[in-house]
């Protein structure tokens, strides 16, 4: 009974109970009836069964494991967001959004496809907020302040955030069950649904409500961790400050600037914004880590035939990724610019190149080695070509890193010419412009590397992005990257405190590199060889546009840079073509009506470049930060305008006159 | 003062600049300047802008390399090392128009402050051995610490970003940074520059504190006149590159030169100075 109690809701909290229950429903039932959701589950459940007959257990059983995943954590995600709104925000307001960024996605990727879909979402979504901005100015609306947010909770508020968490996954799992049994009556009266499954149909029923009561604890305590304390409890809310001693956190937030102010409400709870708190994106994180893991087994029900096609194209995105976080350590970090990183990238790939293939045994009259043992070797190796390009680094920065800014640019720009020549004229070695062909594969454990099947070049990317990720969330938050963006944000300071200039930017252009080198290694397996054309110039600045559209010096936005680029890039402009030449697209009139009105034998593939800089500039202009910037560079930027003066002071080279020369008015 | 260095026993200068001469070009920014610092004192050199002050402060720290003379740390000589050599002799500094990492949180721009008292490399950056991981943890420790010198505000502001702290509250972490090296000898460039009255008075507090509780060596340059006789032990006065005078501060308050480099007429002064610069040819 006690419990029962507990799941009434009282009056405010079912109007959030409403709120979020109807937006989360929507989209969820959007995908588990419209899209594939069902179609797994069921599937799946025969196969288990023994029913169907098809595929491997253990595909299946993968499944089925995503899926619990998925479904557990969006009932969690419900309960944290009724726990954590404050109710400022309006519900209409909320559901136009989710509708907005949750279902047109998922429209638009089950009709289009993943990568055009997501591209088409980009465009609606640019729309959409320059119309909202409209009606909120024709409204004459602000949104609320998050500032008002800022409460201190004592313990019965905390014991009530918690209460309302449960209610709000309980409620959304018990209302996903009744929807879903009544859905699939339906479809069992039309004959859609196995007798079998029915039994599932009813377990299924009984069982989430109370998954929706344990995932609400769960919920509660995440929103919880997130809220302010009172400090002595039990007090009442305002005697935070009772105590002395240390500064309460209340008071430490009384004394912090607007900003800081800001930034610490966005992620509190009470909040406005509860999509957007860091406790909800926790939620996220999982459903992105489950989903990419599980990627390869879900695909094909997600997306039909053509997995292999995506897999491998997926694989290729995954270098890009490597590569840009490595060049960010060097841009991003330190300030370095460089032009010439696809040197590295090509040192990388050759190395593995040549002693993966026959190519050096060839040369040096040995006797050919055991392919077996060559294709063990390969692990090794992987991290011999990614301290081969570190040493370039090292070797590179040593004469040219005392040069600042521009002149540095240049010497970097001229590398990136120098190598991949060097590596094209090294006939003997590199086998000149043919390039080098049959690269032996990995072998890890009896695995199937062979290039039928990309599903093992998959993982061993994921694996290595996850290496590269770690790699530079520790440095980052270590002596020497606290030293990088020191030395980034001034030279002189930092060396007047005892940054050593020179062997942190070679610790910044040997660890870049090292990274580009695990990133040549993999593509040479992946491709199975290395052709010499792949390291141009315009590779080198298609990097940085990565590094610098993600938003510099921000892993994860270095990540989500890689991934637009090259997926605007590869799929999408290259594909152009090929959708105009299906008669019922958009891109079909645009192209007729260009060939009738003006340019014969047009096609799209003339313009792509035209195209693909007009998007970059679009973005830089709109969000010159970067589409997810750190938090460091989103204040500098808002900041140039006050600090003009500073900053220019700043430029002057120390050693000229200049540099000191005592600008003040007193 | 003559009390204290009796008690120190020591009469060997801390830091010694012996006919120190710094040209850009044809221009002479110092010349044949000889400075010495005894341990524990609080020395001033004060002086007009464009006196040259700020440049023997870069001569110091290796920022600038004297065109000639020498410049010496408890005997040994600075020359040719690089600022954050000099910082590991022991020197620690502060700038003008304060060069703090502007984006980075108050409490990292101690953190940067502490680099050559940590020990850290690039693999145990990554690995994150336990060694690593308490020296961080007393490196935060730490760095509170040296924060607490100020009192309690900027403990509270330890996770702000000093962009969006006050001049005055910039000013000191930008000593606490300069602290956090653990020097034995402090140069402030202008620690009271762009402050009002309360706040000068409560940073010319902190820099005796800074001696008195820290037993630091203070090398300062003050542009405001009654602030430096308040607080220096001795004053140098440069004027055109030059050492124009030097002394205890009453003396330096009556010496003529001195009156008129800071209030006489530009006439007059360009005439002292074309006269002094035909008696050194």
């Amino acid at each position: 009974m006690a419990i029962a109690n507990a799941l009434v809701p009282a009056r405010d909290t079912r109007a959030l109970l409403i709120k979020w229950i109807v937006g989360l429903l929507v989209p969820i039932a959007v995908f588990t009836f419209i899209w594939s959701g069902e179609a797994i589950i069921n599937n799946a459940l025969l196969g288990l069964l023994g029913l169907l007959g098809v595929s491997e257990i253990s595909i299946l059983i993968q499944v089925a494991i995503f899926i619990l995943i998925f479904y557990a954590t969006v009932i969690a995600l419900a309960g944290y967001l009724v726990a954590a709104d404050s109710g400022l925000r309006g519900t209409i307001e909320l559901w136009i959004d989710i509708a907005v960024f949750v279902l047109v996605p998922l429209f638009l990727v089950l009709s289009q496809g993943l990568i055009i879909g997501l591209a088409l979402c980009a465009i609606i979504w640019v729309v959409y907020f320059f119309a909202r901005r409209r009606v909120y100015k024709a409204l004459n609306y602000t949104p609320p302040t998050p500032l008002l947010n800022l409460k201190v909770l004592d313990a019965e508020q905390r014991v009530e955030v918690k209460n309302r968490a449960i209610m709000g996954s309980f409620w959304f799992s018990a209302a996903l069950a009744a929807v879903w049994l009544i859905v699939d009556l339906i479809f069992y009266a039309v004959g859609q649904l196995p007798t079998t499954l029915l039994v599932w149909v009813a377990i299924r029923t009984l069982i989430l409500p109370v998954a929706g009561y344990f995932l609400g604890m769960l919920a509660g305590a995440v929103a919880l961790r997130r809220t302010v304390a009172a400090k002595n409890g039990g007090n009442g809310g305002n005697s935070a400050d009772g105590g002395g001693g240390p500064a309460s956190r209340q008071s430490q937030l009384q004394v912090l600037s607007t900003t800081r102010f800001r930034e610490e409400a966005k992620d509190l709870v009470p909040n406005d914004l509860p999509l957007r708190s860091s406790g909800a994106q926790r939620f996220y994180l999982i459903l992105l880590v489950a989903f990419v893991l599980f990627y390869p087994v879900i695909d094909p029900f997600l997306f039909g035939f053509g997995t292999n096609g995506r897999l491998a194209g997926y694989g290729d995105a995954g270098y890009y990724v490597i590569l840009a976080l490595g060049l960010n350590i060097v841009v991003g970090f330190a300030g370095l610019l460089d032009l010439g990183y696809v040197a590295f990238f090509a040192i990388g790939a050759y190395t593995w190149g040549i002693f993966g293939s026959t190519q050096l045994t060839n040369v040096l009259n040995l006797a050919p080695i055991n392919p077996h043992l060559l294709s063990a070797l390969f692990w090794p190796m992987l991290i011999v070509a990614a301290l081969v390009a570190a040493l370039f680094g090292v070797l590179l920065g040593a004469p040219t890193l005392r040069l600042r800014g521009d002149y540095l640019a240049i010497v970097t720009l001229g590398f990136g010419e120098i190598v991949p020549i060097v590596f094209l004229e090294l006939d003997a070695y590199t086998n000149g412009t043919n390039g080098i062909v049959g690269v032996h594969s990995p072998s890890f454990f009896g695995i199937d590397w062979s290039v039928v099947t990309p599903v093992p070049y998959y993982y061993l990317i994921l694996a290595l992005i996850a290496f590269t990720i770690f790699t530079n969330v520790r440095l980052r938050d270590s002596r020497l990257g606290r030293a990088w963006i020191a030395i980034r944000e001034d030279e002189i300071a930092a060396a007047s405190s005892g940054v050593n200039l020179v062997t942190t930017k070679l610790y910044a252009f040997g660890t870049g590199a090292f990274f580009s080198g695990i990133a040549g290694a993999f593509h040479t397996a992946k491709l199975g060889g290395v052709s010499p054309d792949s390291f141009s110039f315009g590779d080198s600045v298609i990097f940085l546009a990565m590094v610098v559209i993600g938003g510099i010096g921000s892993i994860p936005g270095v990540i989500v840079g890689a991934l637009v680029v090259y997926s605007i890039n590869q799929f999408l402009l290259a594909q152009l073509d090929t959708i105009a030449a299906d008669p019922s697209s958009v891109l079909f009139a645009i192209k007729n009506f260009i060939i009738t009105h003006g340019i014969q034998g047009f096609t799209f593939g003339n313009i792509r470049n035209l195209v693909f800089g007009v998007i970059l500039v679009v973005i830089m202009i709109y969000r010159p930060e970067g589409l997810i910037p750190s938090a460091r560079r989103r204040r500098e930027l808002r900041h140039t305008e006050d600090e003009g003066v500073e900053l220019g002071a700043l430029d002057v080279v120390p050693g000229a006159p200049g540099f000191e020369s005592e600008v003040r008015v007193e | 003062m003559g009390v204290e260095q009796a008690v120190e026993q020591t009469n060997e200068p801390m830091l010694k600049l012996a006919k120190v001469s710094k040209h850009f070009g044809g221009l002479a920014a110092v010349q044949d300047l000889d400075i010495e610092v005894l341990p524990k004192e609080i020395i001033s050199i004060i002086g007009p802008n464009g006196a040259g002050k700020t440049t023997v402060f870069n001569l110091i720290t290796g920022i600038y390399r004297p065109s000639s003379g020498d410049i010496q740390l408890a005997g040994q000589s600075l020359s040719g090392l690089s600022p954050d050599r000099v910082l590991k002799r022991g020197i620690a500094r502060t700038f003008q128009n304060i060069r703090l990492f502007n984006n980075m949180t108050v409490l990292e721009n101690v953190l940067v402050g502490q680099h050559t008292q940590l020990k850290a490399r690039i693999l145990g950056s990554v690995f994150r051995p336990p060694r690593v991981v308490n020296e961080e943890v007393e490196a935060r420790r730490r760095a509170i610490e040296l924060l607490s010198f100020f009192g309690s505000e900027l403990i509270e502001r330890q996770e702000e970003y000093v962009i969006n702290l006050s001049y005055a509250f910039r000013r000191r972490v930008e000593i606490a940074r300069a602290l956090a090296a653990k020097p034995k000898l402090l140069l402030l460039d202008e620690p009271t520059a762009g402050m009002n009255e309360a706040e000068t008075l409560d940073a010319v507090k902190y820099v005796r504190r800074l001696r008195d509780e820290l037993h630091l060596t203070i090398l300062l340059i003050e542009h405001k006149l009654a602030v430096t006789m308040g607080m220096s032990d001795r004053i140098y006065v440069l004027d055109y590159g030059r050492k124009i005078a030097e002394g205890l501060p009453e003396e330096v308050r009556r010496n003529e030169k001195v009156i008129a480099a800071y209030l006489g007429t530009p006439t007059k002064r360009g005439q002292e100075s074309q006269e002094e610069q035909e008696g050194v040819e």
